[in-house]
């Protein structure tokens, strides 16, 4: 399922690593230009944009999951990333997500926004 | 078979199928018997069972259909299963492996089901499904209608049959009947889910978090040490393992794995795997760098497997906030503020003080090869120091540009406005936790103010200190009370605390008594007004302490002990307060200490803050100064030192001094400087009590101050009597001078110290510090100091007293002779010789060169001294005297004095024993005094009294006056047998003539007291003497007592008379 080659990421390239703000998964920043987010690439279009790039992934992220069965996994569950594809993510991700994307992800990919930065924990 | 179990290793986690059959009876169709130890294993055979059962039962209902509506789902749905994971599990699966094959199976058989109308069909067990392959044709595909939410998904699949044709043309109908907007968002839903890679994100999007909470179906996951620092390399290098394994024959079993590490973190050192068995992640990890499994693994309960994924939100930073710079290396650790935050919150703009050169270190750098320059990094980074666009134009001028009007400038491609440098960095290369910035470095950032006034934004300050103290720091023992969450308003006592967690004795309430354990994040403590509490948190009032005033939600408003003033700070950052004051020293300055603030002012420390004093200089005025600003402490000065008050009474440190006018304020002194006093009162209580005024305004109002002024000894303190060391004592005056020739000249000595210790020579010279003197062992004349020497008798060797009269007593056996040679006749001398024999020359020798009576008076007298009247006075002092006048004289030798000095008496007795020998007694020394006025001294008497005297005189004397009178005869009779002595025998007949003697002795004995009369006529005791005379005077007469008599009565005053008599003696 995995669209990507590997989500291995040898230690000289972690600093180049960015975590989406919507799904939290964590890529090297040339792989998201490259292919995009593999789970929200349909509204955020990360691919070959820098500047969408910047607004959507940070870098600061904390708590690395290395996911491999997303579907049986309680920490995927718990995480909301049961429906994402196998790889690593963040548990939280800082940063905020601009308003506009957040509108377009809602209105028309109708999706609910999980803020990955914390502030949606406790929310219930 | 075999096709069966391929498919049923797709249903792998098919575990909770309930409604299975009981265990097969049958396994042999199991093929992976490799598999034997797993549950899963089993549970699949046990599917595989069913499967065979089902295929035996193609008829039969209910659940046959249910397993055949599954197998379609595989195909079709996604969402369609409602709440069951099992089916997307399956499904995972089958997109994962099943693909290839069974797949278009399936899709051809869903074709056949498509004239079936079992819509009607409930899907209440999908787990069963998959293994219809073979019998279910008949209920293949109907879950397909039995949900819209499924249709949607149906292109997904790719189906292209013309069972979704028909449904689609159905479906279309429906959605015909709906309005628009309704088929919008159905529209808009479907594609939306298609879109997203399947399944979008998933089911647990909507459902509330409490609804996920893991269950025992869940996996478990094991904390699995791991090298600290390394935690993110470890969960790359799982993911790796997981990549590379993925769909091979060791696929790793392990769903996922997930590291918490962090710098402050404390799972820092673990990584966490989730999975079904530990045995899985044993070979999961098995050989990774840095992960240990071998070591223990801890499993985690599955009521704390939330918390491992806690997320809590970074407080957002706002403009005016403090950070830290990490990097560049020259500025780590450097606070900065925030100017401005990007939307994404990841990028800041932030002001610092720049650390520049401006090139002043290059130079040496640039002649130096290029490769070199790295180390320009490396050596010691310039100070903190605002931008000088001056220092800037000396060496990089070309570097240089900007506004000197809006003082902002570029250099270096860095922008400095307002001397700050200001720029974007990213939230990564900041810390913004724990700033704890020190006043110190707050305070530049707030004198860089535009207009140069202290703009100080405290609500930043105290933002970034509320946040880096968030970890409040609770106690077993603390009050606190819950004030987020469902235990809201619970009270209670802290019972112990682990990290963030506080275990609770509830006080109060219906959980009363019970132990609840609350994150400190939900609590605070309580304080009641009135309390005393310490600040202990890190707002700048830290260390205060106070009492509580008021008490507003989680702010405390409390009266500071030390300054009077009131500050509000966070509850959590009080603590009850056992000690009161607080910290009372900043560094090396203490409260009360004084310190110079330059060199015309001084101040005394009138309150130590966390980070600055208040001081009180010298012109009364307080004032906030940080200890870089104090240029030096002086130290508490010498007790000596003393001003003078407005009366010129001296004022010392510790004195109490009123002022003279104004409040007339009284105070201690405990600074002095110059003419200011730095006074502390305890009434007051502003500046903590210290209030400063001019030595010239007050008044010494120290009871012991006028002790302390006499106590000065200013004698001491006069450096010209310094110089003359022997006026120093007590400015006696040094003894007179006699101004004759020394008298320790020609005396015999011994030398008490020194080398020559304990030999005996002859004093040839004298002055009056130290004396030659001749040795006798050989012919040397030596040096000593006189108070080396002790004189000795010449003749007997005897000690005798230094001064000089000593050797007149030695003398006086010649002088005296000599001198009463005349006086006296030679059997005078006879007697007296034997005497003085007995007595050691001196005294006897005294008694016999004088009266006897005399002797007997004043030998006691003399031994002390001579010339001490003293001990003569008590002799006169005697009552006995003053009863009997006649006696008195007498008496007055013989008086008390005498007597027991004559405790010779015990002789006399002896003598008294031969009372004839009246005289003998007399003669002795007493007898002198027995002799002469020996008699006289009736002082023996007592003793004798008894004896003889009674005989004797009692008539007379006894009748006269008991003591005295009997003394007085007494003395006679004792003096009498006193005489016993030698001469004093011959004399003795005397005794009885004493009577009649009288008239001799009148001259003699009396003469002794009376000599006064006769000779000096000192004596007052003349009158009586006319009886005594009788008494001794018989004796007298032979003694000559006469001569005696002569002698003392000069004396009278016998020092002088001896230094009279001294020279004469001498020579």
């Amino acid at each position: 399922m995995a669209d990507r080659d590997s989500s291995f990421v040898p230690s000289n390239q972690q600093r180049h690593l960015r975590a989406c703000m919507v799904c939290a998964i964590v890529m090297t920043q040339s792989e998201f230009l490259k292919k995009g987010c593999p789970n929200c690439e349909e509204f955020l279009h990360l691919q070959g944009s820098m500047d969408t790039l910047h607004d959507c992934t940070s870098q600061v992220f904390e708590g690395l999951i290395a996911l491999s069965d997303p579907t049986k996994s309680w920490v995927a569950k718990w995480m909301r990333l049961d429906g994402y594809v196998k790889g690593v993510y963040a548990t939280k991700v800082s940063g905020t997500l601009p308003d506009e994307v957040v509108a377009v992800m809602e209105d028309e990919a109708r999706i609910r926004f999980i803020p990955r930065d914390g502030t949606a924990t406790d929310a219930d | 078979m075999s096709t069966a179990n391929l498919v049923n290793e797709n249903f792998d986690d098919s575990e909770d199928e309930d409604d299975f059959n009981p265990k097969p009876a049958d396994l042999s169709d199991v093929e992976d018997a490799g598999d034997g130890e797993d549950p899963n294993v089993q549970i699949r055979n046990e599917a595989a069972k069913h499967l065979a059962d089902e295929d035996n039962n193609s008829e039969d209902g209910g659940d046959r259909r249910r397993s055949s509506n599954k197998s379609q789902d595989e195909d079709e749905d996604d969402e369609g299963g409602g709440g069951e994971d099992e089916d997307e599990d399956d499904e995972e699966d089958e997109d994962d492996e099943e693909i290839a094959g069974p797949k278009r199976k399936r899709v051809k058989r869903d074709r056949r089901n498509v004239f079936l109308d079992v819509e009607a069909e409930v899907d209440e067990d999908e787990d069963e499904a998959d293994e219809d392959e073979e019998g279910n044709e008949i209920d293949g595909g109907f879950i397909a209608d039995t949900h819209p939410d499924d249709l949607a998904d149906l292109p997904a699949g790719g189906e292209t049959d013309d069972r979704r044709h028909r449904e689609l043309d159905r479906r279309r109908e429906m959605e015909a009947s709906l309005d628009a907007e309704k088929q919008a968002e159905i529209l808009r839903q479907r594609y939306a889910n298609k879109n997203r890679s399947g399944r979008g994100l998933g089911e647990s999007d909507i459902v509330p978090r409490r609804l996920l909470l893991p269950s025992i179906n869940d996996p478990s996951i094991w904390a699995v040490r791991c090298k600290e620092g390394k935690e993110r390399e470890v969960v790359f290098s799982i993911i790796k393992r997981i990549e590379e394994r993925m769909g091979t024959h060791d696929e790793l079993k392990i769903t996922s794995a997930f590291e918490r590490g962090g710098i402050m973190s404390v799972m820092k050192g673990f990584i966490y795997v989730e999975a079904q068995r530990s045995a899985d992640i044993m070979t999961a990890l098995d050989g990774l760098m840095n992960v240990y499994p071998r070591t223990k693994m801890l499993m985690i309960e599955i009521k704390d497997m939330p918390d491992l994924l806690r997320v809590t939100k970074t407080p957002p930073l706002e403009p005016g906030a403090y950070v830290r710079l990490k990097r560049p290396p020259k500025y780590a650790g450097d606070l900065a503020q925030v100017i401005d935050v990007t939307d994404t919150g990841l990028e800041l703009r932030v002001r610092y003080v720049p650390r520049l050169d401006y090139g002043m270190n290059e130079d040496m750098n640039a002649q130096l090869d290029g490769s070199k320059r790295k180390r320009t990094a490396a050596g010691p980074r310039p100070p903190q120091r605002l931008f000088s666009e001056i220092d800037a134009k000396k060496r990089h001028a070309k570097h240089l540009s900007g506004n000197p009007q809006t003082k902002s400038w570029s250099y270096l491609g860095d922008d400095y406005i307002n001397g700050f440098c200001e720029k974007e960095v990213k939230l990564q290369a900041l810390t913004t936790k724990d700033i704890n910035p020190s006043l110190e470095e707050v305070t530049r950032f707030a004198s860089g103010a535009d207009d140069g006034t202290e703009n100080l934004d405290l609500n930043a300050l105290a933002a970034s200190l509320k946040q880096s103290t968030a970890n409040a720091s609770y106690l077993p023992g603390d009050i606190i009370e819950v004030w987020e969450g469902e235990q809201k308003g619970v009270m209670g006592k802290a019972v112990s605390i682990h990290g963030d967690i506080v275990t609770m004795a509830v006080s109060e309430g219906p959980l009363r008594g019970q132990k609840i354990e609350v994150p400190v994040k939900g609590l605070r403590k309580r304080f009641k007004e009135g309390d005393h509490v310490k600040v202990i948190g890190g707002s700048r009032y830290r260390d205060e302490v106070g009492m509580v005033v008021k008490i507003a939600e989680d702010r405390v408003t409390l009266l500071s002990d030390q300054g009077n003033n009131e500050i509000t700070v966070f509850s959590k950052d009080l603590r009850e307060a056992s000690d009161s004051g607080g910290n009372a020293s900043l560094g090396q300055f203490e409260l009360w200490d004084l310190i110079q603030l330059d060199p015309a002012t001084v101040a005394c420390v009138v309150k130590v803050e966390r980070e600055s004093l208040v001081v009180l200089d010298q012109n009364n005025q307080s004032r906030t100064v940080l200890p870089s600003q104090i240029s030096n402490k002086i130290e508490k000065q010498r007790r000596s030192l003393v001003a003078t008050d407005r009366n010129g009474a001296q004022i010392k440190l510790d004195d109490n001094v009123k002022e003279h006018a104004g409040e007339t304020r009284t105070g201690k002194v405990i600074h002095i400087f110059r003419t200011y006093l730095f006074l502390r009162s305890a009434s007051q209580s502003s500046n903590a009590g210290i209030f400063v005024t001019r030595t010239s305004a007050v008044n010494s109002v120290t009871a012991k101050a006028t002790a302390a002024s006499a106590s000065l000894d200013l004698m001491a303190m006069n450096p010209a009597l310094k110089l003359n060391p022997g006026a120093g004592n007590g400015g006696d005056m040094p003894p007179p001078k006699s101004f004759t020739r020394d008298r320790s000249i020609g005396q015999t000595v011994t030398i008490r110290k020194g080398p020559y210790k304990g030999l005996l020579g002859i004093v040839k010279e004298a002055t009056d510090s130290s004396a030659r003197v001749e040795l006798h062992t050989k012919n040397k004349t030596i040096q000593v100091p006189k108070d080396a020497l002790a004189f000795k008798d010449k003749l007997t060797g005897a000690s005798i007293d230094p001064n000089g009269r000593g050797g007149r007593g030695g003398f006086s056996g010649r002088g005296g002779r000599g001198g009463f040679g005349g006086a006296t006749p030679g059997g005078w001398e006879g007697g007296r010789t034997p005497a003085a024999g007995g007595d050691l020359g001196r005294t006897p020798a005294w008694g016999l060169g004088r009266t006897p009576a005399a002797n007997g008076g004043r030998t006691p007298a003399w031994k002390k001294d001579g010339p001490d009247s003293g001990s003569r006075t008590p002799g006169w002092a005697d009552g006995s005297r003053t009863v009997n006048p006649y006696d008195g004289s007498r008496t007055s030798y013989g008086g008390g004095n005498r007597t027991p000095a004559w405790s010779s008496g015990a002789k006399t007795p002896a003598y008294g024993g031969i009372s004839s020998n009246a005289f003998d007694a007399g003669s002795k020394t007493p007898g002198y005094g027995g002799s002469g006025g020996g008699d006289a001294w009736g002082s023996k008497t007592p003793a004798y009294q008894p004896t003889p005297a009674a005989d004797t005189w009692s008539s007379n004397n006894q009748s006269s006056s008991n003591s005295w009178g009997s003394n007085a005869y007494d003395a006679p009779t004792p003096g009498a047998p006193m005489s016993a002595p030698t001469p004093a025998a011959a004399p003795t007949p005397g005794d009885y003539s004493a009577p009649t003697p009288a008239p001799y002795s009148a001259p003699t004995p009396t003469a002794a007291p009376t000599p006064a009369p006769g000779w000096g006529g000192g004596w007052g005791a003349p009158t009586p003497q006319a009886m005594d005379a009788p008494t001794p005077g018989g004796q007298g007469a032979y003694y000559a007592a006469p001569t005696p008599g002569a002698y003392v009565g000069v004396p009278e005053t016998p020092a002088a008379n001896w230094q009279d008599d001294g020279p004469r003696y001498v020579d």
